[in-house]
């Protein structure tokens, strides 16, 4: 209820394990003391603090070590105690199942008290030996140019001068904040421990373990932001747990060196606040209840607003909102009102969606499935199907997927090959998705985003049944979907042109233009392609350019009335030389002004048989209507006439003539 | 009780007195008629027996003296007294014409060859049974499917849907979302990077930035599109996935809003009776941030294998907008307030479909995409 959610519960002895997920913000929450307070305030119980005294010995700490910010931009506080005559050893059996429990690996006795202070109150802190540190002395500084450190993890690493260090009179000891130094670690030999227990900026940590591509229990904490005035109270808790564990002496004092008191600034809290983001009233009492519960100062103000000032353990709570958040989580969300909120209504429709929904519905009403394909791609393979060049990533998971697509043909030639070798050899797809370009940038500069819907087809036209004979598709069945598709818009006057692109096979690509725009390049797949892609059998691609397609209206639906009287219909069998191609024809036919030809178009083709070398046979039916009466077979003979005689230049004959 | 020992006795030795039992005895008669003839008809008789069997069958109802109707007629009617006759013989004259209809010898051999010779026809015209020519429809991807549902109902509470680049500026998917390099909070998200200031949106909030400064305030929007993670791919995640988010700005909007429009989305998604929960969390971009998560619509929140048994199913991360995100997006933040959501549609579909694996929406194989 908290925002802690709970990964998991473990029993372990007569424990339990919980696993709590703690969020970014909540550094106080990764040690007992920060849960156990939230959990407190929550149900409103009282929570204890743990129960420790240090007994120190005669001897000044001052006397064994000197300690110096040198930077107090990186380090605000730095503590230091010193525990003598320590017998470095495994620890005690029931504090090592507890380190263990909590997924920390035992090493030995003055380690372990710190990694369980880490997990109490949840401040990292370090140990060092203080024989190896030269000169007794502590500086915490920049590294110097050309500093190396060798850390705990073994690595020898070169320092940069933005990160902070730890060093001895000579030479680095420790990152600040993220690791120490193999040199002066722990060891059995140690007898003099010099306890660590700081302040450091979470930015620079953050930055310093970055840089060194480390990630440790105390950087995760030092850039969530720590406890400042945590550092004494885990000094002097850690400093009695090394004696008790050790049989150690703790030197008489700590050096604490805190130059700058860091002072939480008063934030207002109105109850107006509170109402305008929650939509209800919290009371008074509660607030103040609440807050203090969480360790807030706080002072009402006229009961209409309060003056708070978070603890040092809270750096994420800065601001008025964040108070109204701490409000709302202990009063319990599913405590907040309820009210469904609809937008002002407005007449603004939403064109591009309505187009997008009619592409859809043609498509899928022609069979075709929708699919989504990845947009990163190898490079290489994307390549070969375009000039464009790739937006490449600086990180990618693998060559694999190293560029964003700029083309989508590759991805839909992979969906048919996962298709075909999974025996599904009938398939009608589409994808509409982006490609992505470095030739162009936007106003912003960002890479340039097109829209690409992509049909790809293979295998049978229909399925095998007993009703009629199985007929693989064709170049033809692509170009009528996409012509069907397209009159779903208002297009306008489009141009069919025939135009290869690289990967389609020789003279079997096309493409459709409208206003002086290539609309969709279509084709079937060059055999060789194919061959490489694996896909036995004849592919057809076509590439729309969505983006155009959707800047389109819709087909404008105005009804005509219709005609009175019948159709007429003439079915002209024509003898064409081999060379004249339907267009030509199409065009010749129109170019007649006849106010009765409603239509016409191509019902039968063939060649060879009886008929004269280098000519086909085209069979044309023609529709003749008139709007004011029932045409006469004279008439209609008249029509046929003028229409033969526009074909005569191509040297088309009637053959029934 | 047979029929024929019923016969045998008097309608007081049966028992039988008032009109209800009367018609209960009588049915009893005619049904006793449809299963002989029944079985008479489907018997194995061969043509020779056929006559003969037929007559003796006939003289077991209808022979006068000993048949089954001549001696109801003596033991049952004519043994009822006279005054309470009447129900008795109106039965009993039904049954009379019944038994002469059914069991009669010509009426008897006409049923038989009836049937005979509809076994042995010849079959005419078309066989009706075999399949039609159906025509394959094709299918919307079940991600497009979900992303269209989800959008509707936002689009019937007068959101409108606006889009963005997916290659975006780092500053408009972490910096003007409160997500400094700086801090922690940036490493929840696993970037894949173009430059030092370019990357693919790890989800799709910074349209949330650019329709703020572009519309301002009120404003009220989702925002569907594919987002990017540096991830290796597992059951559930993969480098590549779609998001829709939801901001809705204006005067007067509080954590009311946020929970009832969510409560109202998840029941209209899921069904009616489904209940929300909504329970802190952390988002650098809302304050109060929260997750919702939603009673199991599988097993309606009694526990079971998709919702780890705990009856509650997480749905999405909310909140309301923080201030300085409306003040990043040009929106004062003393006068306007709001609050967004967001949410994978993968992880919608894999719950609404029952899909396990997210992997199966990006392979492409028709035997996936034909069951939606
Ligand atoms: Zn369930």
């Amino acid at each position: 209820m908290l925002g802690l959610g709970v990964a998991s519960s473990v029993a372990v002895g007569s424990d339990h394990v919980v696993d709590l997920e703690v969020t970014t913000n909540r550094p106080d929450c990764l040690g007992h003391l920060g849960v156990a307070r939230e959990v407190a305030a929550a149900f409103g119980r009282s929570f204890g603090r743990p129960v420790y005294t240090v007994q120190e010995t005669g001897k000044s700490v001052h006397d064994a070590i000197k300690i110096e910010i040198a930077d107090l931009e990186g380090c605000a506080r730095y503590c230091g105690r010193v525990i003598e005559n320590v017998e470095v050893r495994p620890s005690p059996e029931r504090l090592a199942r507890r380190l263990e429990a909590v997924g920390v690996r035992p090493i030995n006795n003055v380690a372990d008290a710190t990694n369980y202070v880490l997990m109490e109150l949840g401040h990292p802190l370090h140990a060092f030996d203080l024989a190896r540190l030269r000169g007794a002395r502590i500086e915490v500084r920049r590294a110097r140019a050309g500093e190396k450190l060798q850390t705990l993890d073994g690595v020898e690493r070169e320092l940069a001068k933005a990160d902070l260090v730890i060093a001895d009179a000579d030479r680095a000891v420790a990152l600040a904040g993220v690791m120490g130094g193999a040199d002066s670690e722990i060891t059995s030999a140690t007898r003099q421990v010099m306890l660590e227990s700081a302040w450091f900026e979470p930015v620079g940590v953050r930055r310093t373990a970055k840089r060194h591509g480390l990630h440790t229990e105390a950087s995760h904490r030092f850039e969530r932001g720590m406890d400042i005035a945590m550092a004494r109270e885990a000094i002097d808790r850690t400093a009695a747990l090394i004696a008790e564990l050790s049989g150690g002496q703790v030197l008489q004092g700590v050096v604490d060196v805190y130059p700058q008191r860091r002072i939480r600034s008063t934030i207002v809290l109105r109850s107006s606040e509170v109402r305008r983001i929650l939509g209800t009233e919290v009371e008074g009492p509660e607030i103040v209840r609440s807050l203090t519960a969480l360790g807030f100062s706080v002072e009402p103000e006229a009961n209409v607003s309060w003056h708070v000032v978070p603890p040092s353990f809270r750096l994420d709570v800065e601001r008025e909102i964040d108070l109204v958040e701490e409000v709302a989580r202990l009063h319990g969300y599913h405590e907040l009102p309820m009210r469904v909120r609809a937008a002002p209504p407005s007449p603004e429709r939403d064109l591009r969606r309505e187009r997008e929904l009619a592409i859809s519905a043609t498509l899928t009403a022609l069979g075709y499935r929708e699919v989504i394909v990845p947009s990163m791609v190898d490079p290489a393979e994307n390549a070969r199907f375009t000039d464009e060049s790739p937006v490449r990533l600086l990180n990618p998971l693998s060559q694999d997927a190293s560029a964003m697509r700029s083309t989508p043909v590759p991805g839909m030639l992979r969906a048919l090959r996962w298709n075909l070798d999974r025996g599904q050899t009938d398939v009608r797809f589409f994808e509409m998705g982006k490609v992505y370009t470095t030739s162009e940038r936007t106003s912003e500069g960002l890479p340039a985003e097109r829209r690409v819907l992509t049909l790809g087809v293979t295998g049978l036209r229909r399925p095998a049944s007993v009703h009629d004979a199985p007929r693989a598709l064709d170049f033809f069945d692509l170009k009528g979907d996409l012509g069907t598709l397209l009159a779903a818009f208002d297009v306008g006057p489009w141009d069919f042109l025939a135009e290869d692109l690289r990967y389609h096979e020789p003279g079997l690509g096309a493409r459709y233009s409208a206003r002086g725009a290539a609309l969709a390049h279509f084709g079937q797949l060059h055999h060789q392609v194919a061959r490489e892609y694996k896909l036995r059998q004849p592919v057809y691609l076509a590439e729309v350019d969505l983006d155009a397609l959707l800047a389109l209206d819709l087909r404008r639906r105005t009804f005509r009335s219709i005609p009175r009287f019948p159709a007429v219909e003439r079915d002209l069998s024509l003898l064409v030389p081999l060379a004249v191609m339907y267009r030509q024809i199409e065009e010749a036919v129109g170019a007649v002004p006849l106010a009765e030809l409603q239509g016409f178009r191509a019902v039968d083709r063939f060649e060879g048989g009886g008929l004269p070398a280098d000519h086909y046979s085209l069979l044309l039916r023609i529709t003749l209507q008139s709007p004011e009466r029932t045409l006469t077979g004279e008439e209609a003979e008249v029509t046929v006439r003028r229409i033969i005689a526009a074909l005569g230049p191509l040297g088309i004959q009637l053959r029934s003539a | 009780m047979t029929i024929d020992e019923k016969a045998g006795k008097t309608l007081a030795e049966l028992g039988v007195t008032d009109s209800n039992a009367i018609a209960r005895l009588f049915e009893q008669v005619h049904s006793a008629i449809d299963e002989e003839v029944r079985a008479f008809l489907d018997g194995d008789i061969d043509d020779g027996e056929l006559a003969r069997n037929a007559k003796a069958f006939r003289d077991r109802w209808l022979a006068r003296g000993h048949g089954l109707i001549a001696r109801i007629d003596q033991n049952w009617l004519k043994q009822t007294p006279k005054e309470s006759r009447g129900a008795v013989g109106a039965e009993f004259n039904r049954l009379r014409q019944y038994a002469a209809a059914q069991v009669e010898t010509e009426p008897l051999l006409e049923a038989w060859r009836q049937k005979t010779s509809a076994l042995s026809e010849v079959r005419r015209g078309p066989d009706l049974t075999l399949p039609g020519y159906e025509r394959e429809l094709g299918s919307i991807h079940p991600v497009t499917r979900v992303q269209r549902e989800l959008e509707d109902i936002f689009i019937g509470l007068g959101f409108r849907i606006e889009t963005g680049p997916e290659i975006e500026s780092v500053y408009n998917n972490f910096d003007a979302l409160n997500i400094p390099e700086s801090h922690p909070s940036r490493d929840d998200w696993d970037t894949l990077y173009i430059d030092s200031n370019t990357l693919l949106r790890t989800h799709t909030s910074p349209v949330q930035i650019r329709a703020m400064r572009k519309y301002g305030a009120p404003l009220y929007i989702v925002t569907p599109g594919k987002c990017y993670r540096n991830e290796n791919p597992d059951a559930t995640h993969s480098a590549m996935f779609h998001q829709i988010e939801g901001l809705a700005v204006d005067t007067d909007i509080t954590f009311a809003d946020l929970k009832g429009t969510l409560d109202f989305f998840a029941r209209k998604f899921f069904g009616e009776k489904t209940r929300t929960r909504f329970q802190p969390s952390f988002f650098p971009f809302t304050e109060p941030s929260g997750e919702m998560a939603a009673s199991c619509p599988f097993c309606e929140g009694r526990g079971c294998r998709t919702c780890k048994e705990s009856g509650w199913i997480e749905l999405m991360g909310c909140g309301m907008v923080h201030p300085d995100v409306l003040r990043h997006g040009g929106i004062d933040p003393d006068r306007y307030s709001g609050w967004a959501f967001g949410l994978g549609i993968e992880r919608f579909a894999m719950l609404k479909y029952d899909i396990g694996e997210i992997q199966n929406f990006f392979q492409s194989d028709v035997r996936f995409l034909r069951q939606f």
